[in-house]
C-alpha cells in the first residue's frame, strides 16, 4: 500500500479501521477503510475529491475483482455499518445498514416468519450494499422479482460527501425521483450506499421442490416452460450435468421447480408436475429447504471464463444451444450463468444473447483473457450518452470506482 | 391569447412550422378548443396551453421537440388528463403535446409475456387485448378505463392490486424516450436484467419532466386461475383497519384490500345499489387470487380473521357478476362522491400500514376542527389513504378550510413516518410539502438527475421539485374529477 496514502487516510481513520486488503480485496483496493458513520464517509469522500483519490465501496469483492483491471486506492468497507436499524414486523419493512450480510438480515426476519425474497448465492458473504450495487438476484426472481421490486428507500453518500436519501419507509411511495432505481446496479460508480429500506414478504406456508431429469436441454426447457405456464412456480432452475449437486445424475439436466402456498396449493401443483413430467422427484420440509440452499449457491465448474446472459425467456434455450455447455439457468426468467473455455465462444454467446434482445456480462475471467473480451456489452449510443451525463452529474470528480462500468464509465 | 405568449418564443411562425411537421389537423390553436386542456383532475389551477399538438409517431414527436429545442420553447406532455396532482397543467410551457393519437398496441408476445405499446394506449385496453388468452397487465388504477400508459409511467401509478402485484415501475421493462432536444433514446429492454444504469427505472415516476415516452415494453402476467372476493362490514374504521393488519400479519398476500368508510358507503350505495346495509361504519373489499386449489382455505382463513377482529358480516361474492359489481363500486367511488357536495379534493397520503387506525382518527379530528365532511376510500393493504374533502367552492371560507385540512392530513402522514403521495404524484399540488419530506441535499441530487435528461428545464417545467427558496401558494382545492 502506498505509504503516502496511508498516512493521509490515517488522519481520518484510526489504526483499527485502516488496513491492508485481504483475499479478493487486494484485486479491488490498495487499502481498506472501515468508516463507522456518515460523517466519516463524508470526510473521506471530500478528501478523495480534493486529492483525486479513487474509492470504491466494497463487499466481499467477488464482483469487483473481476470488474477492475487495477485496484482503486481506497476500498470502503461498510462492515461497521451493518446493523438492522429498524424492523417493523407488522408493517413488513426493514431498514438495514449496507454492510449487513444477507444471512444476518435473514436471521432477524425469519424470527417473524418473514423474508426479503431476493436470494443471490452465498448470503453469508453478500452484503446488502453489494447486492444493491451489483443488482444481484437469485432463483426466486421468477415469482418475487428482483431487488428493484423490494427496495423502498435508499441512503448513499454522494459527491461533496453529502448523505442523500431517496424513497422512504412506506411500501408505496412516488414522492420525488426514484433514486433507488438509479443506485441499483450502479456498481459503486455513483456514490457509497450506506443504508437500505426494504419491503418484506411472509415466508411461504409450505415449500416443496419438484425435480425432473432430462437428457437434453431443449426438452428440459420445454417442460419447464409448460410448468411455468400452468402453475404459479416460485422458481424454475435448470442445471446442466456439470453443475454438481447431491442430486445430480450423470449426464442429466436437472430441472428444479419450486412450489409453495398452503397444503392444497402445493399438492395440486405437485400433482400437475408429476403428470406433466413423469418420474418427478419431490422434496418437502427440511429436505426441500436444504436443497434450496444447494440450488441457490450452485457453482459453475472451474473455467477460464464465466458469463451471465439475459434474453427473452423463450429464446434463452437457443442462446445455450452448444454441445457440452455448462450452465445454470433461471429458466423462465431468461437469465443464465455459464462456464466457457475461450473468448471466441463467449463472443458467439454474446451475439446470440443480443439477437434474443438481451445482453451478457462477464462474471469472472482468467487474467490472460482480460482485455480480450469486454466485461459489459455496449449500451445503445443514446442511452450511453445519458449514462455518461449521469456519472458526470453524480460524480463530477470522477472518484467513485471509475473506469470499469459500461462504456468505460 | 396574449398573456400566454410570455415571451416564450411562441409566434405564428411556430404554429406554421408545427403544422408543416404534423399537419394542420394535429395542431390546435383556437382558444375555445384549448380550454378543454386547461387542467387535469386537479382543477384548482387552470392554464390553457397556447398550442396543442397531437403527433402520430415517434418521428413526429422527435421533429416537434427538435423544433421546440431550436426555439427554446418549453412543453408539457399529456395523456388522458386524469392526473390528480396537476401533472399536465401548463406552468411555463406554452406547447402541450398530447399522445392521444399514439394509441396503438405495437406487438404482443404472449410466450415471453411482453407487450409493446405506444404511450396513448389506454391502460385497460392492454388487458383487454390479452384477456382472452389468459393474461393481464397488472397495474390497475381506478381510472384505468381512461388513463394512458404514458401517464401511468409518468406517475408510476398503482391501483387496488398493487398490494400483490406492484406498481407501474415493477412492470415497465423498457421505454423509448424522446429527449427534450428531440433525440430518440432506447432505455432498458425486454430482457430482465439491466445493461448499465437503470434509466428506464428513473423515467418511471418522473412526471413528464424528462421528455416524452413514445413506446414502452410492459410485462404481462398470467391471469390467476380463480378469485375469492369478499365484502366485510364493520361498525367503524378503527376495527376495519385493525383487521387489515391482522390479515397481512397472518402471512397472506391478498390481491387487494380496499376500504370505504361510512360516508363513501352511503354515496356508493346510492349510486350503484350494491346492497350495503344502511349504517355500516366501514367496509373492506378483500380479494384473494391464485390457484383454485387452495383458495377456499385462504378465503375462510381471511374471513375468520376479520370476524375475530369484529366484522359484523363477511360475504363472498357469489359469482363474477357480483365480483364485478363490488369492483365497480370501489373504482367509481370518487365519482359517486359527486352526489354529496359540489366540490371535493382527493388527497393521496401514505402511512405505515399499522398506523392506519391512528391516521383515520386524526382525519376525523381534523374534519371536526375544520368543520368539514371528509370521506375515506383507499388502498388499505398498502397504507395508501385517499381522504376526500368535501366543500362548496362558492363558500370561500369553507374552501380555505378544505385546503388547510388537506395540508394537515399530509403533515400527519409524515409525522407517522409516511409519505406525501403513494400514486398521484407531486405535480404542482404538493410542491410546497416536498421540503418536509426531503432535505436540500436530497432535492439537489434529484434536480441533478432530472438535468441529465432535460438540462434546459423545458420538459414540464415547474413540477415535482420546488424551486429552492420559492414559496408555493395554492388558493383553492381541486374540484371533482371528470370521470
Ligand atoms: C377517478 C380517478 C381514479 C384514479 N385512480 C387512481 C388509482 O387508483 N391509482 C393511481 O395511481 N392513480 C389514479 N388516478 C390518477 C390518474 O389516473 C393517474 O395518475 C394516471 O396515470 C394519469 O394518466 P393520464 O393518461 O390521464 O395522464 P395525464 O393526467 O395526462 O398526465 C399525467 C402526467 O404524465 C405526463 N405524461 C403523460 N403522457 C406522457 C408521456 N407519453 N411521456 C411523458 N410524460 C407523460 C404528463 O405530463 C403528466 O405529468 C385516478 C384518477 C381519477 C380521475
Amino acid at each position: 500500500m502506498s505509504s503516502v496514502l496511508q498516512t493521509e487516510l490515517g488522519r481520518l481513520f484510526d489504526a483499527g479501521r485502516l488496513r491492508e486488503p485481504r483475499g479478493f480485496e487486494s484485486a479491488a483496493a490498495e487499502v481498506v477503510v472501515e468508516p463507522a458513520s456518515l460523517d466519516e464517509i463524508g470526510e473521506l469522500v471530500r478528501k478523495c475529491e480534493r486529492d483525486r483519490i479513487c474509492v470504491a465501496p466494497i463487499g466481499a469483492c467477488r464482483t469487483l475483482r473481476c470488474l477492475r483491471s487495477a485496484p482503486v486506492s481506497a476500498g470502503v468497507s461498510l462492515i461497521q455499518m451493518a446493523g438492522v436499524i429498524a424492523h417493523e414486523p407488522d408493517d413488513m419493512t426493514v431498514v438495514v445498514g449496507a454492510g449487513a450480510t444477507l444471512a444476518a438480515l435473514e436471521a432477524v426476519l425469519a424470527r417473524h416468519g418473514q423474508h426479503l425474497p431476493v436470494d443471490p448465492p452465498f448470503p453469508d458473504q453478500t452484503t446488502v450494499g453489494a447486492m444493491l450495487g451489483a443488482a444481484h438476484s437469485g432463483l426466486t426472481r421468477l415469482s418475487a422479482g428482483t431487488v428493484r421490486d423490494f427496495l423502498i428507500g435508499v441512503q448513499f453518500v454522494g459527491h461533496g460527501g453529502k448523505a442523500v436519501r431517496g424513497g422512504g419507509r412506506v411500501v408505496k411511495n412516488v414522492a420525488g425521483y426514484d433514486l433507488m432505481k438509479v443506485m441499483i446496479g450502479s456498481f459503486g460508480t455513483l456514490g457509497i450506499i450506506t443504508e437500505a429500506t426494504f419491503k418484506l414478504r411472509p415466508l411461504p406456508e409450505l415449500y416443496a421442490i419438484a425435480i425432473g431429469y432430462h437428457c437434453a436441454p431443449a426438452e428440459a426447457f420445454e417442460t419447464g416452460f409448460r410448468l411455468h405456464d400452468a402453475l404459479a412456480l416460485l422458481h424454475l432452475e435448470l442445471l446442466s450435468p456439470g453443475i454438481r449437486t447431491p442430486l445430480t445424475r450423470e449426464g442429466q439436466y436437472l430441472l428444479a421447480a419450486g412450489v409453495g402456498g398452503n397444503r392444497k396449493d402445493a399438492d395440486y401443483q405437485l400433482e400437475e408436475i408429476r403428470r406433466l413430467q413423469p418420474g418427478t422427484l419431490i422434496l418437502e420440509g427440511a429436505d426441500a429447504r436444504r436443497f434450496y440452499r444447494v440450488l441457490r449457491d450452485a457453482e459453475l465448474p472451474q473455467a477460464p471464463l464465466r458469463m451471465q446472459i439475459a434474453a427473452l425467456p423463450r429464446q434463452l434455450p437457443s442462446c445455450l444451444d452448444r454441445p457440452g455447455l455448462q450452465f445454470r439457468a433461471h429458466a423462465a426468467a431468461g437469465v443464465a450463468q455459464l462456464a466457457l473455455d475461450d473468448a471466441e465462444t463467449a463472443a458467439g454467446i454474446r451475439r446470440a444473447a443480443a439477437d434474443a434482445r438481451g445482453h451478457a456480462r462477464v462474471l469472472s475471467l482468467q487474467p490472460a483473457l482480460r482485455g480480450l473480451i469486454p466485461i459489459f456489452d455496449q449500451p445503445p449510443s443514446g442511452a450511453l450518452k445519458l449514462m455518461r451525463r449521469l456519472k458526470a452529474a453524480f460524480d463530477p470528480a470522477g472518484i467513485f470506482n471509475p473506469g470499469c462500468f459500461v462504456g468505460g464509465i | 391569447m396574449e398573456d400566454g405568449l410570455r415571451g416564450s418564443g411562441i409566434d405564428s411562425g411556430l404554429r406554421a412550422d408545427l403544422e408543416a411537421l404534423v399537419g394542420a389537423d394535429a395542431v390546435v390553436s383556437r382558444r375555445s378548443e384549448l380550454k378543454v386542456y386547461e387542467c387535469d383532475g386537479w382543477t384548482i389551477e387552470k392554464n390553457a396551453p397556447d398550442l396543442l399538438v397531437m403527433p402520430r409517431s415517434t418521428e413526429q414527436v422527435s421533429a416537434i421537440l427538435r423544433l421546440l429545442h431550436r426555439r427554446g420553447v418549453a412543453f408539457v406532455p399529456r395523456g388522458a388528463g386524469t392526473g390528480l396532482s396537476g401533472g399536465c397543467l401548463p406552468l411555463a410551457a406554452p406547447v402541450m403535446i398530447c399522445t392521444s393519437r399514439m394509441n396503438r398496441i405495437v406487438s404482443i408476445d404472449l410466450s415471453n409475456r411482453r407487450v409493446e405499446v405506444q404511450p396513448g394506449v389506454v391502460n385497460l385496453h392492454v388487458t383487454d387485448a390479452v384477456r382472452p388468452q389468459g393474461y393481464f397487465y397488472a397495474p390497475d388504477p381506478s381510472s384505468q378505463s381512461a388513463c394512458t400508459i404514458g401517464g401511468n409511467i409518468a406517475e408510476n401509478s398503482g391501483g387496488p392490486h398493487t398490494l400483490k402485484y406492484g406498481v407501474t415501475a415493477n412492470h415497465v421493462l423498457g421505454v423509448e424516450l424522446v429527449l427534450p432536444d428531440g433525440e430518440v433514446v432506447e432505455l432498458g429492454g425486454p430482457a430482465e436484467e439491466k445493461l448499465g444504469y437503470d434509466l428506464a427505472g428513473a423515467v418511471v415516476g418522473s412526471e413528464g419532466t424528462v421528455g416524452i415516452v413514445t413506446r414502452a415494453t410492459l410485462r404481462l402476467m398470467r391471469a390467476p386461475q380463480s378469485y375469492r372476493t369478499m365484502l366485510a362490514l364493520f361498525d367503524d374504521v378503527d376495527t376495519a383497519t385493525r383487521a387489515v393488519s391482522k390479515i397481512i400479519a397472518d402471512g397472506m398476500v391478498p390481491g387487494a384490500i380496499e376500504m370505504m368508510d361510512r360516508l363513501i358507503i352511503g354515496a356508493v350505495e346510492a349510486a350503484f345499489h350494491v346492497g350495503f346495509p344502511p349504517g355500516a361504519g366501514a367496509a373492506l373489499i378483500v380479494e384473494l387470487d391464485g390457484l383454485a386449489a387452495g383458495l377456499d382455505d385462504h378465503a375462510s382463513r381471511a374471513a375468520e380473521l376479520m370476524r375475530s377482529c369484529g366484522a359484523r358480516s363477511v360475504e363472498l361474492a357469489r359469482d363474477e357478476a357480483q365480483r364485478q359489481l363490488l369492483w365497480k363500486a370501489r373504482k367509481r367511488a370518487f365519482g359517486a362522491v359527486g352526489r354529496l357536495a359540489s366540490n371535493y379534493a382527493t388527497q393521496d397520503g401514505v402511512v405505515p400500514r399499522t398506523r392506519l387506525p391512528d391516521i383515520l382518527r386524526e382525519i376525523t379530528a381534523i374534519a371536526a376542527r375544520y368543520r368539514l365532511r371528509i370521506g375515506n376510500v383507499f388502498h388499505a393493504g398498502d397504507g395508501n389513504i385517499h381522504p376526500i374533502v368535501l366543500y362548496e367552492e362558492r363558500d370561500a371560507d369553507e374552501t380555505r378550510r378544505a385546503i388547510e385540512a388537506g395540508r394537515e392530513i399530509l403533515k400527519a402522514c409524515l409525522a407517522m413516518g409516511g409519505s406525501l403521495t403513494g400514486e398521484h404524484g407531486i405535480g404542482v399540488e404538493k410542491l410546497a410539502e416536498m421540503p418536509l419530506l426531503f432535505s436540500p441535499d436530497d432535492l439537489r441530487v434529484m434536480a441533478e438527475l432530472r438535468a441529465v435528461f432535460d438540462p434546459d428545464n423545458r420538459s414540464n417545467p415547474g413540477k415535482v421539485l420546488p424551486r429552492p427558496g420559492s414559496c408555493v401558494e395554492v388558493s383553492a382545492p381541486r374540484r371533482q374529477v371528470p370521470l
